[in-house]
């Protein structure tokens, strides 16, 4: 059984459901999009975790897990994303399937009125979120933006582009910054879920073998309620005037070499599925140009990878060398990207990058998780297609195609993270 | 020779084992409307086994054998593995743990041409020092990729002050140093003794047929006769080697680890111990423990806070970690706590809704194709079995998990790891 179905419940809220009956473990989601600014990003990231932690019921997370602990260990867990130049505020609640439930509760009913009440009736008294609350979380999320920089590679390729985007909203954090959250007050934290159930683009989703209308009903009570203007906006689109090099030392055993560069900005999923095809014939697999050559041949280091991000049109290729390798490796990959903008590119090395992307796309229909990010990745592509559609999609793209979307990369910044 | 079907009620799955004539044990588990396919071929070779026997014979190897034989295996005479599986689209890898090396592959058209490069990959030992010299770049840099990963060393630095000789206080990969001293010689030593059939499990989950799967094996397999091996560990005293260590890193939150070292009076754990222990630390210190609300209200931990029960043969251990600005605070609260819950135990309450708790994750746990598949080898190597937890756990008592935590959380054994900044 799999059943996909989307309808609009109000102006700018939108619920999708997958019906499918293989999995022991059902999924909801509530995802609040907004344009990501300065002015709001942390007091948004913020929000999102005060309110996964306690409502009016269940007023602090002590109670709350309680609560999840009797729905047999359900989860209910924010997280903060950056999509192209969106900051993606989701909620999600995860818990068994009725038909498990030892006593015949229906887990995935409770978890859906939980999930409608924690955002629409959260802790708050006179205008007031719990300051109880509000310091916990504050204290949590400035450990998880310091936390950022234990771990070098993600730390690395977050300077890049962050270098790179200096004047577009991309290269704000998807947390804000340490500073903003520090200084934000309860009003703040309040006019954020103000605006933010009036004025985020929500999508709502339910993945598993519940009936929709069930899980859709508390939330089209709540917003039927409420007039709403959802907001648009389209990403900044640059090109590098001239490259960048900026090296930064730090007291590590391996040197880290991020090359951020300006790529196709994908508006639909066409262009969006030949970034992919293209950026895994260059550096997304083990028999990629990078794989092949950086590391196989050259011995060079044990990652060199390539990533795409269509939603903003970057992609970043990053490695971790010894420091005088630093130069080598970053004329390696040039070198590479060349001859894939020359269209030296094999019938092989294309059609293993096909079955690769292919199978990728294939996989992700056998875990909800994946299921889910697929579609939600769908959303600023407005584009519904299952993953098999995209599958063939695929599989009929050109290497001209794959030539002309390399032309299109161009190196902005190489950041560097210089070792002892 | 048949496949012997296995089914659990209370799951509602089955799978399908056998010993193949070749040596191999087989399992095949499949999902019902999945279009993937998860394969996975290991052997309980990883890196503790620098000391063992093998038919009567006494070998050593440096540290890091383990893992550089996994990296060479992928690589035959006719080419290295990642271009065949290229031509299948399959997601192939590798990893080498303590206890076992596996080799995988995950695929969703093309199972048998892929399943046949998986076998081939594991019976076609090519190692020569060319091909060992051209790895020793590439692990190299994984070395000084693992030495800057604070999560990594605050681990690895714990277990060498928990264990004064037993080999699991190695980094999984060895060093620099010890690699250089690799040979073919000491490969294909390595490779003889575990990589004999009879040392090694397939387990194959998700879109999967028994009888097609018995057909490759049939024809692609060679046979092996049985081999003598066995671990060699050093006498390991129960007490720790040092209550604290701590390293200075380039990071801004310091990172925790706090291992509570155990007995070993049995080779592995048995299911019910596993199940207990799991009972007991969600009751203890799970997120709607009063000990998890009291570190949170001191700012002492965040939402990385975890445990887990660690286990190699000859060693065990309850490990809690995460990120703390004081780690020092975090370990005496939870000391305190520990001595506290061996005066008083666990309540009837927090048992019941700890039992809870563990159900729904055993059964979250059977949508994920790389859960079973490590469950099912796991069980192959340690004699459990995955579906009597399912069922051992609903039988559980407060009895039993009370009587557990006498042999657990020793609050005098410990050693905290702390990772953190200048």
């Amino acid at each position: 059984m799999f059943e996909f179905i989307r309808n609009k419940i109000c102006e700018g809220v939108t619920f999708s459901s997958i019906t499918d009956d293989r999995f022991k473990i059902g999924r909801q989601s509530a995802v609040l999009i907004v344009p990501l600014s300065y002015e709001t990003a942390s007091a948004n990231a913020l929000l999102t975790c005060v309110l996964a932690r306690s409502c009016k019921k269940y007023p602090d997370f002590t109670s709350l897990s309680k609560k999840l602990d009797s729905l047999y260990g359900a989860s209910l867990y924010p997280s903060v994303q950056r999509v192209g130049e969106y900051q993606f505020l989701t909620i999600s609640a995860s818990g068994i399937e009725d038909r498990y439930a030892l006593n015949g509760e229906s887990v995935s009913m409770e978890l859906a009125k939980l999930l409608s009440t924690i955002i629409f009736e959260p802790n708050i008294i006179d205008g007031k979120f719990s300051a109880d609350e509000v310091e916990q979380e504050r204290r949590q999320l400035i450990e998880t933006i310091d936390s950022e920089y234990n771990d070098k590679r993600y730390y690395a390729i977050k300077r890049c582009t962050e270098i790179m985007c200096r004047d577009e909203p991309y290269s704000i954090s998807r947390y804000g910054t340490r500073q903003q959250v520090e200084e934000l007050t309860l009003d703040d934290i309040y006019t954020a879920w103000q605006r933010i159930i009036r004025e985020s683009r929500v999508e709502l989703t339910m993945l598993g073998s519940t009936s929709p209308e069930n899980a859709c009903e508390g939330f089209s009570q709540y917003f039927s309620k409420m007039p709403r203007t959802p907001a648009v906006i389209t990403p900044v689109q640059k090109k590098p005037s001239e490259v960048r090099h900026i090296t930064e030392t730090e007291d590590l055993s391996q040197s880290k070499l991020v090359m951020g560069f300006r790529c196709q900005y994908a508006k639909n999923q066409q262009t969006f599925l030949e970034n992919s095809l293209m950026s895994a014939v260059l550096g997304g697999t083990p028999t990629s140009k990078l794989f092949t050559n950086v590391r196989e041949k050259q011995s060079l280091c044990y990652y060199c990878a390539s990533s795409v991000n269509s939603s903003k049109g970057i992609m970043v290729i990053d490695s971790g060398v010894e420091t005088e390798n630093i130069e080598k490796t970053e004329f390696a990959v040039m070198e590479q990207l060349e001859m894939l903008k020359r269209g030296i590119i094999s019938d092989e090395e294309l059609q293993n990058a096909k079955l690769a992307v292919k199978n990728s796309l294939m996989s992700s229909l056998d875990s909800l998780a994946a299921m889910q990010s697929y579609y939600i990745g769908g959303i600023l592509l407005e584009d519904n297609s299952s993953p098999i559609e995209a599958a063939k999609i695929v599989e009929k793209i050109s290497k001209e195609r794959i030539v002309e979307m390399a032309q299109k990369v161009e190196l902005d910044t190489v950041f560097s993270l210089v070792g002892n | 020779m048949d496949f012997t079907k296995i089914e659990n009620q209370r799951v509602g799955e089955h799978y399908f084992r056998m010993k193949h004539s070749s040596g191999l044990t087989v399992i095949v588990y499949p999902k019902k409307g999945f279009h993937s396919t998860y394969a996975v071929i290991g052997t309980r070779f990883g890196s503790i086994y620098s000391r063992f026997m093998f038919n009567g014979k006494e070998i050593t190897v440096p540290d890091g054998t383990a893992h550089y034989l996994e990296h060479k295996l992928f690589e035959s005479e006719d080419g290295d593995a990642f271009t065949k599986y290229a031509k299948t689209g399959a997601s192939a890898n590798a990893f080498t743990s303590f206890t076992q090396t596996c080799y995988l592959f995950s695929c969703t058209s093309q199972f048998e041409e892929s399943l046949k490069i998986l076998l081939e990959l594991v019976q076609t030992p090519y190692f020569t020092k060319e091909t060992i010299a051209k790895e020793f770049g590439i692990i190299s840099q994984e070395i000084k990729m693992y030495d800057d990963n604070p999560d990594w060393r605050v681990m690895m630095n714990m277990l060498c002050g928990m264990y004064h000789n037993h080999p699991i206080n190695k980094d999984i990969a060895g060093t620099v140093e010890t690699i250089s001293e690799i040979t073919p010689e000491v490969l294909y030593n390595c490779y003889n003794s575990y990589y004999n059939f009879h040392n090694m499990v397939l387990t194959v989950v998700g879109n999967a047929d028994p009888e097609q799967i018995l057909k490759i094996l049939d024809s692609s397999l060679r046979t092996d006769s049985p081999v003598e091996t066995k671990l060699l560990i050093p006498d390991e005293p129960y007490s720790v080697v040092k209550p604290y260590v701590e390293q200075i890193m380039p990071v801004s939150v310091p990172t925790f680890n706090l291992g509570f070292k155990e007995k070993c009076p049995s080779d592995y754990v048995s299911e019910k111990e596993i199940i207990c222990t799991n009972i007991l630390l969600n009751a203890f210190l799970g997120e709607s423990s009063d000990l998890y609300r009291r570190l949170m209200d001191s700012k002492l931990i965040n939402s990385t806070f975890g445990y887990e029960y660690m286990e190699a043969l000859g060693c065990r251990s309850v490990i809690l970690s995460g990120e703390s600005r004081e780690p020092k605070a975090a370990a005496k609260m939870i000391l305190d706590a520990v001595r506290k819950l061996h005066n008083e135990g666990i309540s009837q309450g927090d048992f019941d809704a700890s039992k809870n708790v563990y159900y729904g994750k055993l059964m979250a746990g059977f949508d994920s194709k790389h859960y079973i598949a490590g469950e099912l080898i796991d069980g192959e190597f340690s004699g459990r079995n995955m579906f009597d937890i399912v069922d051992i756990a609903a039988d559980v008592t407060l009895d039993d998990v009370n009587k557990c935590l006498e042999t657990k959380l020793d609050a005098d054994n410990v050693c905290l790891s702390v990772v953190k900044g200048e």
